[in-house]
């Protein structure tokens, strides 16, 4: 079976837990067999064709441009960064290319021959949803309306039997490949913009992600949280739903090892400093907690639209050297900065999943994570709490701080569940709906046909 | 008679890594020494070395009659000696002339008077004894940090045997209607005080260059005839000083080459000489110089030499600031307890005030100026890192 899959973000382009994410899924999905030809937000036209496990690190890249092609082809790279880089992968996907330097960059998405192409009434209401909402001069919408127009290149060109698109950024990608191929097309909901933007969000994004939803074949959802969530502000036909929760597998080597930073209890957010993510949250709990333990320091790994709000706030509050800010880290300086954490908290508003619970946990260190989150639905060994009961985070931070044998035990515990808690189950459950799915089209082809 | 007080400052801090969390607890060096010897350098070349040939010249050619003062940081003379000697020995060829009057004021260009009274003090003997050991120059004259001055200052050195003057800025909340161009008392008639005349002083250090001036192009003509205008309202015989502070890039590094800073220089003493009536002096001449009663004037708030509201708002205004500064005083009141001379260093380092002006966040025209001299994107990366270095600081500390 063979996957054509459009998503965002695949390590090393990665800026929050979507690249993370895709990533375990991937590996899990080679393992059983599955073939994936991966569309990323690269500089150059290429694809990814992984065949094998180890694809998924090495990341073999392919031209659609057989010129192009034949001079990557003759070029030997020293290292696979290298290699990436001519291929135009480096550090975030915002930062993967400048529009400026994109020569193909059609004039205007091709609304109208899009719209040519569609044959039911119900058919074109979606395109139109689509199509009229992925406008804008921002500098991602244009990045999307740019990928959106290159996936016509891969839809035509590759050769594939089902089609998985990850997040709203290539759900246009993946109509588009389902409108050329007719091939079924799987959407995969790892966020929706009411989980990003804390409150009713950008109404185009919302258009797309319905249009998304509802003209595929099936949707799968991160968690019971996010289900619900897709059900009721989208109106999505329940039948067509699959819960399946992310799980979490380490990179290898690295994680036991302890090395720490500070000499106090250190206490670490990771993650986008977004509303989403609750980092105002994070700084309320700091004050309190700092006023009983001084000793505490407070990391914020990460950047964020709420970046100079935070980093102000807290001078505001006067929290001293206590309260650091260690920028945007790479996959490395994350795992330093896990090595270094006592204590790991998710003050999400509103989180689908949240995969970087896990991880934290797979390091031996204490998490709590907000309720309103999909991961507090598959671990046990974490405090969960209401993202606004913050003298409640205040009083277990303290509590943990006080009790460092409990809090150690409890990262132990949180440790081996998370172990547990592997991609071979959650890629095996893909599989089973990539088959039924792919079973399900077949029978309405050859209906069709009769 | 009217004399012309050249003051120049010459300053350069030790500028911060990007700092991060991750670098904590490696005994990382925290300061960028690779950018601060590439500016050393740069500024030598491109200010420090052809204005001292200059200025040195201009000496000689008046026979001792233009006379010039600095007040040079004991961080700028610690970097002379790493990336650029020749400077520091150009320096002291100008001294030597003795037309030339080094001022005191902080080793480490901080804001301790405002923090840490010792601090400060401890500061200023280091500059001192500085001065002493590199120029032979017993100092006098004092200058605190961008001209930062209130009546507390006065009392402190007072307090400090040797110094009879101070230098600050001409600020009009506290002159009214009186002018900059008399020599002043402080508020308990102890001390000597010069005010700047920041108008003609910033003629020439912030609107030289700038075409939209309507007076541009100034011309050393144009130039000394404002100033022979300026004494026509005195007609008493007494002794004017017109004050003329600014810091020494001005030539060659914020006025560039180009701009014809120079030419202006090399012509000006000569037109000035040839009035009967104008002249130079230094700062320490006014104790001789002076023929009238003094009157003194009283700073009740702290005023500075910066931007347009000559107050402590470049740095000292938001909350990035305020917790970095405090955060700093509150380790050095720990460090000192402790005495570990390396530590105490790196707290000193870190007290110079240029850190606190990078975190600068007023909009407007200076905020323009700030964000030239830092060498960060933005306030809030220049706060993270130096709040980061704190918190290394503090982890040394406690090791």
């Amino acid at each position: 079976m063979k996957i054509l899959m459009f998503t965002w973000e695949f390590p090393p382009l990665i800026s929050g837990g979507l690249g993370m994410a895709c990533y375990g899924m991937v590996k899990a999905l080679l393992v059983q067999g599955i073939k994936i030809d991966l569309v990323l937000p690269t500089k150059e036209l290429v694809y990814f064709p992984l065949r094998d496990e180890s694809d998924a690190d090495t990341l073999p890249a392919v031209f659609l441009d057989p010129v192009l092609q034949k001079e990557f082809s003759e070029r030997s790279f020293s290292t696979l960064s290298q290699k990436l880089e001519y291929v135009g992968i480096s550090g975030r996907p915002e930062s993967y290319f400048n529009l400026g330097e994109i020569k193909q960059y059609a004039v205007a998405v091709k609304r109208e021959s899009w719209l040519t192409q569609v044959v039911t009434h119900e058919e074109r209401e979606l395109w139109e949803e689509m199509t009229t909402n992925l406008i804008g001069e921002e500098d991602l919408m244009r990045k999307v309306q740019e990928y959106t127009l290159r996936a016509d290149r891969f839809a035509k060109v590759l050769d594939y039997d089902l089609i998985h698109a990850h997040d709203w950024l290539s759900y246009p990608s993946g109509m588009l490949a389902k409108q050329i191929s007719k091939k079924p097309l799987i959407v995969h909901i790892h966020a929706t913009e009411f989980d990003r933007a804390g409150g009713p969000g950008d109404e185009r994004i919302h258009k797309i992600e319905h249009a998304g939803m509802t003209y595929a074949d099936k949707v799968i959802a991160v968690s019971k949280y996010t289900a619900q969530m897709i059900m009721s502000r989208y109106r999505i036909d329940t039948g067509k739903i699959r819960i399946i929760h992310n799980a979490f597998s380490l990179p290898a080597e690295s994680f036991h090892k302890r090395h720490r930073i500070f000499s106090g209890p250190t206490v670490l957010f990771l993650g986008r400093v977004t509303l989403q993510k609750g980092p105002d949250y994070f700084l309320d709990v700091a004050e309190r907690v700092l006023k009983v333990h001084p000793e505490a320091r407070f990391i914020i790994a990460g950047t964020g639209d709420m970046s100079r709000q935070v980093i102000r706030r807290s001078a505001y509050l006067r929290l001293k050297n206590r309260f650091l800010f260690t920028g945007f880290l790479n996959r490395k300086q994350v795992e330093r900065v896990l090595q270094a954490a006592d204590i790991y908290v998710l003050p999400s508003v509103s989180e689908p999943f949240g995969i970087s619970p896990l991880e934290a946990m797979a390091f031996g260190i204490t998490s709590i994570i907000s309720k309103q989150s999909g991961v507090a639905e598959v671990v046990n060994h974490a405090f969960k709490i209401d993202y606004w009961d913050i003298d409640l985070w205040a009083d277990t931070i303290n509590h943990l701080i006080e009790n460092p044998e409990k809090c150690k035990k409890m990262g132990i515990e949180g440790m081996n569940e998370v172990n547990r808690i592997q991609w071979d189950e959650a890629a095996e459950k893909i599989r089973h709906l990539y088959s039924t799915t792919l079973a399900e089209y077949i029978r309405r082809m050859s209906n069709k046909g009769e | 008679m009217l004399n012309i007080i050249f003051y120049f400052q010459v300053h350069q801090p030790y500028r911060l890594k990007h700092f991060n969390v991750l670098d904590i607890g490696h005994n990382a060096n925290m300061f960028n020494d690779k950018l601060n010897g590439q500016v050393m350098r740069k500024v030598a070349e491109k200010c420090y070395l052809p204005t001292n040939k200059l200025l040195l010249e201009l000496i000689r050619q008046s026979e001792g009659r233009f006379k010039i003062a600095y007040s040079i940081t004991g961080t700028a003379i610690e970097q002379f000696k790493q990336y650029s000697p020749e400077t520091l020995d150009s320096f002291k060829k100008l001294v030597d002339t003795g037309c030339v009057e080094i001022m005191g004021e902080t080793y480490f260009h901080s804001l301790a008077f405002l923090y840490d009274t010792n601090e400060f003090l401890d500061q200023v003997m280091m500059h001192r004894e500085l001065m002493q050991q590199e120029f032979g120059y017993y100092t006098t004259t004092f200058r605190n940090t961008e001209l930062i001055y209130q009546d507390r200052l006065s009392d402190l050195i007072y307090e400090v045997e040797g110094f009879k003057t101070i230098v600050t800025e001409g600020v009009d909340r506290i002159l009214d209607w009186r002018t900059p161009l008399y020599a002043y008392k402080n508020y308990s008639k102890d001390i000597n005080l010069l005010l700047k005349y920041y108008q003609l002083a910033d003629d020439i250090a912030f609107r030289f260059s700038n075409r939209d001036w309507p007076e541009y192009p100034l011309t050393v003509e144009k130039f000394v005839n404002w100033i022979d205008h300026l004494t026509l309202a005195e007609t008493g015989g007494k002794n004017l000083f017109l004050n003329l502070f600014m810091d020494y890039e001005t030539f060659g590094e914020h006025q560039w080459a180009s701009s014809g800073i120079f030419d202006f220089m090399r012509h000006f003493p000569k037109a000035v000489l040839a009035k009967q009536h104008l002249g130079f002096a230094n700062p320490k001449d006014i104790n001789h110089l002076t023929n009238y009663q003094q009157e003194s004037l009283s700073f009740p708030e702290a005023v500075s030499w910066a931007d347009e509201q000559r107050d402590l708002s470049a740095w000292l205004e938001n909350d990035m600031q305020k917790n970095a500064i405090e955060t700093l005083y509150e380790l050095f009141t720990r460090i000192k307890q402790k005495g570990d001379p390396d530590l105490l260093r790196i707290a000193r380092l870190l007290s110079t005030s240029d850190h606190f002006y990078y975190m600068c966040s007023k909009y407007f025209q200076d905020g323009d100026v700030h964000k030239y001299f830092s060498p960060y994107d933005s306030p809030d990366q220049a706060y993270v890192y130096y709040i980061t270095a704190l918190a290394e600081l503090e982890e040394r500390l406690l090791r």
